[in-house]
């Protein structure tokens, strides 16, 4: 899974590496735009363009028909009504495409999710280190230890809190630049990397995880631990990101999604695709 | 197989199994969004206006019973249908029927009305319809043939409508950019009878009822029928495309377009409208490029974006054109083709280029959208208003099955919009129109006639049974409307004229010349086209359309030499002595039965418009090809071998058309002009005065019909008005 992992995160980081001292939108713009012409072009070809073209039409004719025929109540329900048929049928019609994209979707939001998820850290930031341990571990007999690189302060000792099976500690960020934190567990010993204010569009991977499928698709970030390591995972809580439009804070999968539906139904009529 | 179906199934079941472990925000991704987002909005939308309904029904029947309006207070019926069955001759229907052929026909006859319906002078479509329409003799509607002449050109010009030319233009480099509509003028008077329903509430839809073009506002709905234009702004222009050198001559109605196969491919195009947007007006052409693929017997067209493979002998379904002007403009097209022949030569027919009733280039309906409805309703139908393209038959382009099925074709069309609008109308009117049954009898007419001059030439391919089985289809038609009536509703079936054989052509204009009222120039003996050579400073009469012939009067005519009053009057009656009776000395028989003097027929405001004299020819007669189009040589008489073998421009009183009504009915003789009052009665509402045809219903001998209030009078003052 790492190998694609990193494979397809180097894909994005080839995409966005115009970008990473613009504005986010401008990164978000252009993903958008890809992510639409990459949807255009399944729904081309996996769904029945024929059949939703004349779906399409029926709902139209069935609304026109509310229209011309509007001091016809008993016209008017039955458009009402065949309108609603058409929709089911036009919805199943779209299921097909649906299906083909969930996966590349999935795929792409989780890197989304990296570049667009977090903000980095900023000078003088406190922040959580969050480690995850297995059952088999004895949480207040295994010894933590835990270093880091000069731009990173480890302020707090280690909080053992047995019912989560989780310790914690806080970590204050001096300077800005990518700095590792390295932690030894029984002999076994972990780097995680922390970003601390970085060019305005980072990727951010805020957890590692032990090697697992699921895991690893959703954080595909930074390499697995091994399956046998007693340390679960390893997340610095950094703070969520938002984007800003006119002073207002929108989460990035709104934008993400608004934008490349606009995109999407601006392109449908270059690339005669029926949506 | 059972491998492949495992694969499909899992395909789906492995994303979805996915999705069900995977957070929400996941699957809101565009591509849920498209689907999700359009459905949302038609949920919406349609919510929306369910809401809206019912809410503002109350206060739409609240403005109704404000404004006055009084529908079916008095109505004697909830629902009328009217069917025209354009040309459906009286013999043929009584011999039909007496045989059992038409079961549904004798049914109505049996329980309501069959009659002769007498016709308007002359007796030709777009005359007789606008007389339905209006109850008006053409006098008042101003219909008189499907031609009119310009009095300064003495060239024809259609008589039903203009298309102009917008006034404003702003020049922009090789542009002229229109700053204005065109200019769309109807030119039939007075008011059609759903008009006058409209206006007291009572809805109608009204299809390809001929001479509805431009469309006129009223309260319903109404696709327009004969007489609206193709693109090109004819009234149907097909095109025939072929490889075969010899076959290239001039075709009426059409444009021959030569090809040549190159490597198994032809590059042509489809010849569109001028632009006109241009200073410099050029023809709008679209690429048309064909991969004929012998072995499969089929070709690959590819035109306007779009790519099919049509096989030989078949029709493609309409396909969509778009015409680029310039400026970012469109203008759409629809049109069907057909190959007839790949080897030895490539031979296609290509339909006229209908304006697209989704994105209209003119306006063919009311309201607008009206045509846009029916064409997302069940997808792109003819909008062209001489539907059926006979001329395409006539002159070899099309076969007689492909013309049949073609025919046949746009009649399905029709017959689904009607049901359509029958469906959907509890009460109100619904009329249409069918030419299907005009089309058919003008070309097949031969069949039935083994003296006809057609048959020792061309196609004869079919047999007398083509014009049984049209009769056919309209009875079984007939009995499909006839399971939609209720208690209150009523059923109206008519043609506008009867038929006849047309085996020879009278070329009126010959005559005229050799009678010496019409003089060629110098040194000639025969006038081409549209009076090409004629001498209009020494004609005192020539001939234009279907039955009209015309004084060349001074101070109405550019060039007239003939005094407006003793003169013409004289010279009136001389030619009325002169051609009424007139013999067809080679087959010893009458050509003409009775010529019409306009000042006996009917008078109204636009009897000027009228030609001078109309002339009923006999059965068997009509005016010649060449006369029509102006052509003069020294033969009168000659046959006609053309396959459009029937005709009814002739003496009304011997092509009358056929009248079926539910209701009975207070004569023996109804006119169509007595279609619109007889409408307007069963709705209860007054006849106006304009109106020359009085009301059929005899509410004595029908209980279920109201008192009549008036007309007891019978015929005599009826008569009066009436032509024959």
């Amino acid at each position: 899974m790492w190998v694609f992992n990193s494979i397809f995160g180097k894909i994005f980081e080839i995409v966005f590496f115009p970008f990473k001292s613009m504005t986010p939108w401008i990164g978000m713009i252009f993903i958008s735009f890809l992510t639409a012409l990459l949807m255009l072009c399944v729904f081309r070809f996996t769904s029945h363009q024929q059949g939703i073209k004349q779906v399409k039409n029926k709902i139209k004719a069935h609304l026109l028909e509310i229209r011309l025929f509007k001091d016809s109540l008993n016209v008017s329900l039955r458009a009402q009504g065949n309108i609603l048929r058409y929709n089911l049928k036009y919805i199943g019609y779209s299921i097909k495409p649906l299906m083909v994209m969930i996966i590349p979707l999935i795929l792409i939001l989780i890197q989304l999710n990296l570049w667009f998820g977090h903000q980095s850290l900023t000078p003088g930031q406190e922040v959580i280190l969050k480690v995850e341990v297995d059952e088999d571990l004895s949480l207040l007999d295994t010894e933590f230890l835990i270093e880091s690189s000069s731009g990173l302060v480890i302020e707090t000792p280690p909080l053992r809190i047995e019912e989560t099976r989780e310790v914690n500690w806080k970590l204050f960020a001096k300077e800005t630049g990518i700095h590792e934190l390295s932690m030894t567990v029984n002999g076994h010993r972990i780097v995680k990397k922390v970003a601390v204010a970085q060019k305005s569009l980072n990727k951010i991977s805020p957890v590692k995880v032990r090697r697992n499928f699921i895991d690893e698709l959703f954080h595909p970030g930074e390499a697995p631990l091994p399956a046998n390591h007693p340390i679960k995972s390893l997340e610095i809580k950094y703070p969520s990101n938002y984007m800003s439009l006119f002073g207002w804070r929108i989460h990035w999968l709104i934008v993400y999604f608004a934008l490349s539906i606009i995109f999407g139904f601006a392109l449908k009529g270059v690339f005669k695709v029926e949506i | 197989m059972k491998h492949k179906s495992r694969v499909r199934k899992a395909s789906f079941l492995i994303p979805f199994l996915l999705a069900l472990f995977l957070p929400l925000y996941a699957y809101v991704g565009p591509g849920a969004g498209f689907a999700f987002l359009s459905s949302f909005l038609i949920l919406f939308l349609t919510f929306f206006l369910a809401v809206f309904s019912i809410l503002t029904w109350p206060f739409r029947l609240l403005f109704k019973a404000i404004k006055g309006q009084k529908a079916y207070k008095k109505s004697l019926i909830q629902k009328l249908i009217i069917i025209g069955l354009d040309g459906m001759e009286p013999t043929l229907v009584e011999k039909f029927m007496s045989e059992g052929k038409l079961q549904n026909l004798s049914k109505i006859k049996n329980t309501g009305t069959y009659a002769r319906l007498q016709t308007t002078t002359p007796a030709i479509s777009p005359v007789a319809w606008s007389s339905f329409m209006t109850g008006s003799n053409p006098s008042k509607h101003n219909i008189f043939d499907f031609l009119s002449r310009d009095t300064k050109t003495y060239l024809p010009d259609l008589s039903s409508a203009r298309i102009g030319k917008p006034k404003k233009y702003l020049s922009f480099g090789k542009y002229n950019i229109p700053l204005s509509k065109p200019e769309i003028k109807g030119l039939r008077k007075s008011i059609p009878f759903w008009k006058i329903l409209g206006k007291q509430g009572i809805f109608s839809t009204i299809l390809r009822v001929p001479i509805t073009f431009p469309p006129e506002k009223f309260s319903g709905h109404l696709l327009s029928g004969m007489c609206a234009p193709d693109l090109k702004g004819s009234q149907g222009t097909f095109f025939f495309y072929t490889s075969d050198k010899d076959k290239i001559k001039k075709r009426e109605g059409g444009i021959n377009i030569p090809v040549d196969i190159t490597n198994g491919k032809i590059k042509t195009y489809i010849s569109g409208p001028e632009n006109n947007l241009l200073k410099k007006e050029k023809e709008l052409r679209l690429p048309l490029t064909m991969t004929i693929h012998e072995d499969k017997n089929s070709v690959e067209l590819e035109v306007s974006g779009q790519k099919f493979n049509l096989k030989k002998n078949s029709f493609s379904d309409w396909i969509k054109l778009t015409f680029r002007p310039g400026l970012g403009m469109k203008i759409r097209a629809i049109c069907r083709f057909y190959i007839s022949q790949i080897h030895p030569h490539f031979e296609m027919y290509l339909t006229p280029l209908n304006i697209d009733p989704e994105k209209p280039a003119l306006p063919i309906s009311h309201p607008f959208i009206y045509s846009v409805y029916l064409s997302k309703l069940r997808g792109s139908f003819i909008t062209l208003g001489e539907a059926n393209d006979t001329w395409a038959l006539n002159e070899g382009a099309l076969s007689e099955e492909a013309f049949l099925e073609l025919t046949y074709s746009n009649h399905k069309e029709w017959e689904d919009m009607m049901f359509n609008a029958i469906n959907k109308t509890r009460k109100g009117l619904v009329t249409c129109v069918f030419e299907t049954t005009d089309s058919i009898q003008h070309m097949f007419w031969r069949y039935l006639d083994n003296a006809h001059p057609a048959l020792r030439s061309g196609q004869t391919k079919m047999s007398p049974q083509v014009i049984e089985e049209l009769y056919s289809k309209m009875d079984t038609l007939v009995g499909k409307v006839l399971e939609k009536l209720d208690d209150h509703s009523a059923l109206i079936i008519m043609s506008d004229h009867g038929f006849k054989s047309f085996r020879r052509g009278v070329n009126l204009n010959s005559w005229l010349y050799l009678e010496g009222y019409l003089s060629l120039k110098d040194g000639k003996k025969k006038s081409e086209e549209w009076f090409k050579d004629v001498d209009w400073n020494k004609t005192k009469v020539y001939a234009l359309g279907l039955g009209g012939i015309y004084i060349n009067q001074k101070s109405r005519e550019t060039h007239g030499i003939v005094n407006p009053d003793q003169e013409t009057k004289a010279l009136k009656k001389e030619l009325l002595e002169k051609l009424d009776g007139l013999k067809d000395e080679d087959k010893d028989s009458v050509a003409i039965n009775k010529v019409f003097d306009r000042d006996e027929l009917p008078p109204g405001p636009y009897i000027d418009n009228c030609p001078d004299l109309v002339v009923g020819y006999n059965e068997g007669y009509r005016v010649s090809w060449d006369s029509v189009t102006g052509k003069v040589n020294e033969t009168v008489f000659e046959d006609n071998t053309k396959a459009w073998s029937g005709d009814h421009c002739i003496d009304p009183r011997i092509v009358p058309g056929i009248f079926f009504s539910t209701q009975k009915i207070n004569t023996a003789n109804p006119s169509i002009i007595d279609i619109a009052p007889t409408v307007l009665e069963l709705f209860g509402l007054d006849v106006p005065s304009h109106m020359d045809g009085q009301a059929l219903i005899n509410t004595q001998e029908d209980s279920s019909l109201k008192k009549n209030k008036q007309r007891k009078k019978e015929n005599e003052p009826r008569k009066s008005k009436r032509l024959h």
